[in-house]
């Protein structure tokens, strides 16, 4: 077992206390975002919406062990769909985001289906391939998604009809932090549930799970139900905020990168797909001001010196050594 | 909660140092693909804004010019918007300028109203664009403005029956439909229309399709980089250039950079499109001699460095006009009309729809001096857009 996953097994009664201390530390970061980089709001905006794509992948890769390079999809769905519910006279802010939520679960339900029956590298080409699928009609059916020149003219109305989304990004963002703030602490909740205690044996040992008699292969679709919910909220979460929604957001780019923020941060653990998500997002952002004509070298060294010296990702990494440390002095 | 008051106070703050009439550094945010497949593009930006620096100076009405540059990368709408907010509310920037893709554009366009700055579009080539602010001018092009003039010399070129093959993404459908519509008013016949995926890399099936249609003209558009290479190759390969049937595209296809990849076998190629770099004219003499005294390479010169060096010209007028305070309907009243000699040729601001008016060249490669050049036959005089004009 993962040292993650240790830390998440015998808390399970500690339930509420742990809800509060998540919910503090997104609130702590948010403020911190807020009154400390009060400039670059729009951007901590977007990479919230992206470290929803972050976290749904994870929980199919990080707690399932789904292999996928085709996640995006159930991102640019949501996002598809918020916009078009918005274009369509549904401009409340909150009802976008449940459609968003619904189509990304749609889309979960068909994507896993596909991609569950299989392990191993099939898994992994099928999820390229419903991506792609995805990405190709999303090209084709320009009439709802604008093709290559984006869905735009997206305006949310004000938030409970009070709050209007301003060029400072003020409202998106406060909007923003306190989705991701529910969210987290309701899959912080699910993840420490059985259910997604028995995803994780299911990863473990695949064998083992399915001769105690679990259903292997219904789990894993229902995983991936909420996983593209997670995905669907993010997506929606970015046309509200953007008004705009590219191809970019099922693309293929779009799936590894997130792949990427995941592995920098720490798969199995959602702590580690939302720092992970914000670190790869900050270095981008600092770097890429800072030399705009060469910042990806750059990106590329940070994520081989990763890779090479933190292969559990940073958040797994800390916990692990924060635990060797603990043990260290309770020997003593 | 006192964010909605903090808001109000710094709204003001911004307000007042924008309009505080002071000899303070002006700041223009530049939002181009300068890494990545399309860095090209972004550094001719970057190189026609030098050349116009270096010509008239960093000083418009007693302030300093400063331009400030962000990375766009890719189709990225939520990032473009992001750097856009980024440049207004950090940087302070009065204008902002470039934008390579369309969707980028569209999600900057709703920032501008809000922020009163006005921004000089000197790529994106979707015709709506212009329509989603009233603070947008545009100096690039748009795909009906080139394609236009393409049909129309097809006509004359005594095509009858044209196949249309087309990159399957927005400005391929674009120039299909100007194309079809403009040809078929003149009486010609389009006998097939192909789409290809963007990222198609073998043409031989599509120029059996051709080859099948009994066309006596093909016309294209695929975005400038590899696969015009490959499109070129196996339009030649498969016996159609041999077997008399003409190729026709916009410069897209042909631009500079490319020439030398396709090589001889791209003598002849007819393409319509408002810059070639061989342009004969003292305005785009003394241009490519900027760009060269600022370090670039005559090879690497696109239509952006003059999109962008005309879009410089637009912006020093505007603050000119401005006397450097933020009036985004000042600015933007200033260069509606405005005429003036582009290296390009002779160019205006059209007052209804913001974007440029221009001539559109008819080209063919050809080689002179060892050279592969887009040489201008003919040039069709002050076209519009014609995406917006006709509707």
């Amino acid at each position: 077992m993962t040292p993650a996953s240790d830390t998440a097994g015998p808390v399970a009664t500690a339930g509420l206390r742990n809800d509060l201390i998540a919910a503090a530390a997104i609130a702590g970061l948010g403020a911190i975002g807020y009154f400390v980089f009060p400039d670059d709001l729009a951007f901590l905006t977007r990479v919230i919406g992206l470290a929803f794509l972050v976290i749904s992948l994870d929980l199919v890769t990080g707690y399932c062990g789904v292999a996928t390079l085709g996640h995006a999809a159930l991102f640019g769905v949501g996002a598809y769909a918020a916009g078009n519910a918005c274009l369509a006279g549904v401009t409340d802010p909150i009802l976008m985001l449940l459609v968003g939520i619904v189509a990304g679960t749609a889309t979960g339900l068909i994507s896993g289906v596909l991609v569950t029956r299989f392990r191993g590298l099939p898994q992994l080409v099928l999820s390229i391939a419903f991506g792609q699928l995805v990405a190709a009609l999303a090209n084709k059916l320009s009439s709802i998604t604008g093709g290559s020149d984006g869905l735009a003219g997206i305006s949310p109305g004000p938030v409970f009809g009070m709050f209007n989304f301003d060029m400072f990004g003020r409202t998106g963002y406060v909007f923003s932090v306190a989705v991701l703030l529910i969210a987290m602490v309701v899959l912080l909740r699910f993840a420490r549930s059985p259910f997604a205690l028995m995803c994780r044996a299911i990863k473990d040992d695949t064998l083992r799970a399915r001769m105690i008699g679990v259903a292997v292969y219904p789990r894993l679709v229902v995983m991936y139900c909420v996983a593209g919910a997670v995905a669907g909220l993010g997506g929606a979460l970015t046309a509200i905020n953007t008004g705009v929604v590219g191809l970019d957001s099922v693309g293929f780019e779009r799936s590894a990168e997130a792949l990427i923020m995941l592995i920098l941060g720490g798969a199995g653990n959602l702590w580690g797909a939302l720092i992970g998500a914000i670190l790869f997002e900050l270095f981008h952002h600092y770097v890429s001001a800072a030399s705009p004509f060469h910042w990806m070298i750059l990106i590329g060294l940070l994520l081989i010196v990763v890779v090479l010296f933190f292969p559990k990702g940073l958040v797994n990494e800390v916990v692990r050594r924060v635990g060797e440390f603990r043990q260290a002095r309770g020997a003593r | 909660m006192g964010w909605g008051l903090r808001s109000v106070y710094a709204l003001a703050a911004v307000s007042l140092i924008a309009t505080g009439a002071r000899a303070d550094t002006i700041k223009v945010g530049v939002i181009g693909t300068m890494s990545g497949p399309y860095a090209l593009f972004g550094k001719n930006y970057k190189m026609g804004i030098d050349a116009w620096v270096a010509e008239h100076g960093n000083k418009v009405a007693g302030h300093t010019v400063e331009f400030v540059y962000r990375d766009e990368v890719s189709p990225n709408p939520a990032q473009s918007k992001a750097l856009a907010q980024e440049l207004i509310v950090k940087e302070k920037v009065q204008y902002l300028a470039g934008l390579y893709f369309t969707p980028n554009a569209m999600a900057v366009a709703p920032l501008l109203q809000e922020a009163k700055v006005p921004m000089v579009v000197m790529n994106a080539a979707t015709s709506s664009i212009t329509e989603k602010s009233p603070y947008i001018v545009r100096t690039s092009f748009t795909m009906f403005q080139n394609t236009v003039p393409a049909a129309k010399v097809a006509k004359q070129k005594g095509a009858t029956k044209v196949a249309i093959a087309v990159s399957d993404y927005g400005p391929g459908i674009d120039a299909e439909t100007a194309f079809k519509k403009t040809f078929e008013a003149e009486g010609g016949k389009v006998v097939e229309a192909v789409r290809m995926p963007l990222s198609t890399t073998d043409f031989g099936p599509i120029m059996q399709r051709i080859k099948n249609s009994g066309a006596d003209m093909i016309f294209t558009f695929l975005p400038a980089g590899p696969p015009t290479l490959g499109f070129v190759k196996a339009y030649i390969d498969n016996g159609l250039k041999a077997g008399g049937v003409k190729l026709m595209s916009t410069g897209d296809v042909v631009t500079e950079p490319d020439l030398p990849n396709i090589g001889e076998a791209g003598l002849g190629i007819l393409s319509t499109y408002h810059y070639a770099v061989s342009h004969d004219s003292p305005e785009n003499k003394a241009f490519l001699a900027l760009l060269q005294k600022g370090g670039a390479k005559l090879d690497e010169v696109t239509m952006t460095s003059v999109a962008a060096y005309d879009g410089a010209r637009l912006i020093y007028k505007m603050i000119e006009a401005t006397s450097g305070k933020s009036d985004p309907d000042k600015a933007i009243a200033a260069v509606k009309g405005m005429k003036w000699v582009s290296p390009r040729g002779e160019v205006s601001i059209d007052p209804e729809t913001r974007h440029i008016t221009q001539n559109v060249y008819l080209r063919e490669v050809e080689k002179v001096d060892g050279k592969l050049i887009n040489r201008e036959l003919e040039t069709f005089k002050a076209q519009p857009d014609w995406g917006l004009a006709k509707q």
